[in-house]
């Protein structure tokens, strides 16, 4: 039952075949990641599997459900929503922007009849990638580059970046835009606009503080001299840091991180997870985790390169900016590399909608795997 | 809107994308290898840093009050000590409900809105976290059910300490002082009030007596608990193995005795006054007793605003200590002084004068009680005449000689506690002399001849403490030793010294002898005859004189004694006295503030307190029991009065 690229391919569309297509050792890699987190879960919250380790399991155990759903979903289909998905996207984060309640200050959630606390900002996270991908399966390599064209990914881009800066919320904003941006490298933007645009941002840091909310501003330059407010503003990144830096080699041990469970470490659960697991198993675990972060990356990499719809290869290689950029974000925050912005580390932090983009994403990916050797036609045979 | 795409754009767009994904698997790479590097530099490098910065956020010292020194009497009795006192603190956080707290206390311990109201005030001036005292002595129920309730009253704690306890609280409430809480004059930026152990809310600062004087000697070391906290300061786990133990405070070992300490409350009853005794063979204090006293206990505790008012209103002053911080006219007790004064003289004791009642002098008419006849120094002495005094005083020609005298045998000068310690607020009395008009009077810098009668029997500007007449007294009955007084016999078992040195007394023994003799015959024929002065301990006997000083100037006419009339328009009444009269061992001074005549009422106080020290002391006893018939020495003893037990209760003293 191998299906391989002499296989026919009607009976690539077999359901029985396309199981057989899924990426195991990937499924393996991210449930042990989303594994590890139930387990920190369960030790910050004092060796009890409410009211997160549950939750997180639970979560993983049905969006692990969906995804494999999902890689079943015709390229096509997938193809086919993008725009759709793009626009609802949209329309929710303008919605959340004038109705949506605040938590800390920033416009965030909506509530939608039964489904409550929802982030749009994270479904557009997949709308985005979809709508890009469509956008440039359509494109020439030589417009890719540097045309007119463009003017459209970066609307795609500006616009979704700018609600959710509004909200505000600098580091789903931030992840929107380098999310687009590597989406449109891969694509073949011209590496010199990269180089331009990357001198135009060093050059306009200095007027940062006219864009940035006060508490944002706070936060940034709380970043640059962490020392300096250890009880305000950098006592984040601070705790983090002694979190981080007492596990030492091996770790205090299971149950045994006093800056996690003695609630010295803020956002133990959500945005600081990666601190408490580097407090209680070290080093080791630390890097042991980087590296599945690694290996499910450059699988996801490798499924969108051997892909043969330019739409298929876009989508899965900017999911897997996604995750990337959000590991290496949340990475460097913990690590006080870089300011505090609200990104968690994925699958390892508790976050029902941050768990549902990611699951989502993965499930374009493996259906990128699965139908690798599907071709789109664009207009003639569409879905919708 | 799609443009038209060609075969082999498909394939350069394939080809871009392959180039474009490595570059980004690199980029990606690097950065985790990036934040590989920084993990290892803050976990494998600077691990030690963060780990002990990671264990001064995991534990707390907290200090623990040390046990206070205990006060002890000369026989081990222990006058002040620390009991175990269940408390209650309430401490606030961000999200504390202050009211809806005190309320919920409301329903499980005794608390009156007055009360309530002023907590909520004080709990809410706190700083965050620091725990403000609800209340104190809780009872065994009250403390559990406290506990049991624990989870939902978050903010509270009921914990254990000691608390100062004065077994005598009346008794020594002026000698002794008293703790109480530490007030915010009581911090200091440096020294040793600057200790962050002053903070909590259970310990107490001594704020009068040897409690304020010893206070660092009995304060002891604070000892630290260690605890696990968490990020709100709330006591996770402790760890007894990292505890520090406080080193308790020294035990102070006094020279005074309770019972008769005890016996000099009891003989005061509502008077007002003051008793000192002193051993006149070794300057030791016996009693110091102030009356009317007060219960030291309620101060440990803080007295209410009524409780401290009702104290402080009452005209007989009962929380004035008589024996050191105020000053009375001696009176007639100060004519030993002149008598010793004249002898050392040259002026003999036979000297003779003639008392009618009244005497003119200088102009004026001076008066005595009665008309004395011809008296010689001892009964001068003996009948306590005023007149043989105004014109032995004025045969001396001054005050300068008296004033010698009686500042050698004590009066006029301060006095030390123990070494270094002088008595909180003393006030040193005064000895008139030709000097001090000069410069305490200066609009009449001159002494007038006029004045040296009033000094001759005690009055005029004259003034002493009890404290000062009974080391006057001792030094009289020891004759040979300028006797100073020692109260604090060991602190921690160490020995103390008196309060100067002993240098010998420059008069002539057989002057001395004298005195003795004359005081005695005080008690026997004089003043103080007809009982009022009389032991009733077989061949121990006392010797004293009487004193009646006049408070003020009388409405009532020049000579008569006011004995009678508003309480606070009385004399002053003294009596200074000695026992055994022939071996004298304790020596004191007894002042009833406004009580009239000494004689009527100081001397049967003395003669009360006298007895229990006497009958204390094994030798002095044994000369009462051995020299009597068999069936005597049981009766003998017991007519007495209520003193006949050498031990009177302990227990009746807190009142």
């Amino acid at each position: 039952m191998t299906a391989g690229a002499y296989t026919q391919g009607r009976e690539r569309q077999r359901l029985s075949v396309r199981l057989t297509q899924i990426d195991w050792t990937f499924c393996l890699a991210i449930t042990m990641i989303a594994l590890a987190g139930a387990a920190m879960l369960y030790s910050v919250a004092g060796g009890k599997w409410e009211p997160w380790a549950a939750k997180h399991l639970g979560g993983y155990a049905f969006w692990f459900v969906v995804m494999l759903a999902l890689a079943m979903v015709d390229l096509q289909v997938w193809f086919a929503v993008a725009y759709p998905v793009y626009v609802i996207s949209l329309a929710l984060l303008a919605y959340a922007a004038v109705k949506g309640h605040a938590t800390m200050g920033a416009q965030r959630w909506i509530s939608i009849g039964p489904i409550h606390d929802f982030q749009p900002s994270e479904l557009m996270k997949i709308g985005l990638v979809l709508a890009l991908a469509r956008f440039y399966h359509g494109l020439s390599a030589r417009n890719a580059k540097l045309s007119f064209w463009l003017i459209v990914p970066a609307i795609l881009i500006g616009l979704p970046a700018a609600l959710v800066m509004k909200e505000p919320d600098l580091g789903t904003a931030l992840l929107i835009c380098a999310t687009g941006g590597a989406i449109m490298v891969l694509a073949g933007l011209d590496l010199r606009i990269v180089a331009g645009i990357g001198a135009l941002g060093v050059a306009a840091a200095p007027f940062l503080h006219l864009v940035l909310k006060p508490y944002q501003w706070t936060r940034l330059a709380s970043f640059m001299n962490p020392g300096a407010e250890r009880s305000g503003a950098g006592y984040h990144t601070w705790q983090s840091q002694i979190a981080l830096g007492s596990g030492g080699l091996i770790g205090k041990g299971f149950g045994l991180g006093t800056q996690s469970q003695l609630n010295f470490l803020p956002e133990k659960q959500t945005d600081f997870m990666f601190a408490s697991l580097a407090e209680e198993f070290g080093f080791v675990g630390c890097v042991a985790i980087l590296l599945l972060y690694a290996a499910v990356i450059f699988m996801a990499l490798r499924i969108a390169s051997v892909a043969h719809s330019h739409f298929a290869r876009l989508g899965a290689a900017g999911v897997t900016a996604t995750l990337a950029f959000c590991v290496l974000m949340n990475g460097a925050m913990v690590m006080g590399l870089a300011p505090v912005v609200g990104v968690p580390m994925p699958l390892l932090s508790l976050g029902g909608t941050v768990m549902m983009s990611m699951m989502i994403g993965f499930g374009l990916v493996m259906a990128a795997r699965v139908q690798r050797y599907a071709e789109i036609s664009s207009g003639k045979g569409a879905v919708l | 809107m799609s443009p038209k795409i060609y075969f082999n754009e498909v394939n350069e767009r394939q080809g871009v994308f392959h180039r474009r994904a490595f570059l980004m698997g690199g980029v990606v790479g690097a950065g985790l290898v990036t934040l590989g590097g920084r993990l290892a530099f803050l976990q494998l490098v600077d691990a030690d840093k963060y780990r002990t910065l990671s264990l001064d956020n995991e534990f707390q010292s907290r200090l623990e009050p040390p046990p206070r020194g205990l006060i002890l009497d000369r026989n081990g009795v222990i006058l002040a000590s620390n009991r175990p006192d269940f408390r209650l603190y309430v401490s606030r956080d961000e999200n504390t409900n202050v009211e809806e707290l005190l309320e919920k206390l409301q329903r499980l311990v005794p608390l009156d809105d007055a009360h309530r109201a002023r907590l909520l005030q004080d709990v809410n001036d706190a700083p965050r976290r620091a725990p403000v005292t609800v209340m104190e002595d809780l009872t065994w129920e009250e403390f559990s059910r406290i506990n049991v309730r624990a989870p939902e009253l978050v903010g509270v704690t009921a914990d254990m300490g000691d608390i100062r306890v004065y077994p005598y609280a009346a008794a020594f409430a002026h000698v002794i002082g008293y703790v109480a809480k530490v007030s915010r004059e009581d911090v200091t930026k440096d020294g040793p009030n600057s200790d962050p152990i002053l903070l909590n809310p259970g310990f107490r600062i001594g704020k009068a007596g040897l409690e304020k004087s010893y206070d660092l000697v009995m304060r002891g070391k604070p000892g630290a608990k260690k605890v696990e906290v968490d990020v709100k300061g709330r006591v996770v786990r402790e760890d007894p193995g990292g505890d520090i133990p406080p080193v308790p405070g020294e035990t102070l070992k006094l020279t005074l005795d309770a019972d008769i300490q005890n016996r000099a409350l009891e003989v005061f009853g509502a008077d007002s006054g003051a008793a000192v005794m002193m051993d006149c063979r070794t300057g030791n204090i016996l009693c110091m007793f102030s009356a009317p006293s007060f219960d030291a206990n309620r101060f440990v505790k803080g007295l209410t605003g009524p409780e401290y008012r009702a104290l402080a209103d009452y005209d007989h002053k009962p929380l004035l200590n008589k024996t050191v911080n105020a000053t009375y006219p001696p009176g007639s007790t100060f004519k030993t002084m002149v008598a010793l004064t004249a002898l050392e003289m040259g002026i003999p004791a036979s000297t003779t004068f003639t008392c009618n009642k009244v005497w003119f002098w200088g102009g004026r008419a001076w008066h005595c009680d009665q008309a004395h006849g011809t008296l010689d120094m001892k009964g001068g002495i003996a009948q306590s005449c005023d007149i043989y005094f105004y014109q032995l005083a004025l045969k001396i020609g001054g005050p300068d000689p008296i004033a010698r005298t009686a500042t050698t045998m004590g009066l006029g000068k301060l006095y030390d506690i123990g070494p270094g310690k002088p008595w909180p607020a003393q006030r040193p009395g005064l000895i008139p002399t030709v000097e001090w008009v000069r410069r305490a009077r200066p609009s009449d810098p001159v002494w007038h001849p006029g004045e040296t009668p009033s000094v001759g029997i005690g009055q005029g500007a004259v003034n002493v403490n009890p404290l000062q007449l009974c080391i006057m007294c001792a030094r009289i009955a020891n004759g040979r030793k300028a006797l100073y007084p020692r109260l604090v016999d060991t602190i921690g078992g160490v020995p103390q010294a008196a309060a100067g040195p002993a240098p010998d007394l420059p008069f002539n023994p057989a002057h001395i002898e004298f005195l003795h003799e004359a005081m005695r015959a005080v008690v026997a024929s004089g003043t103080a005859a007809g009982g009022a002065a009389d032991l009733k301990l077989g061949p121990i006997t006392m010797a004293g004189k009487t004193g009646t000083a006049q408070s003020h100037s009388y409405h009532g006419g020049i000579g008569a004694h006011g004995a009678r009339g508003a309480w606070d328009e009385r004399d002053h009444a003294w009596f200074i006295a000695f026992a055994p009269a022939d071996d004298p061992r304790y020596a004191m001074s007894v002042l009833t503030e406004h009580g009239g005549f000494g004689a009527d009422a100081s001397a049967p106080k003395a003669r009360e307190i006298m007895r229990v020290a006497l009958l204390k002391d094994p030798e002095v006893r044994a000369r009462i029991v051995q020299p009597l018939p068999p069936p005597e020495p049981v009766s003998a003893p017991s007519t007495g009065g209520a003193a006949a037990t050498p031990a009177p209760p302990r227990s009746g003293s807190a009142t």
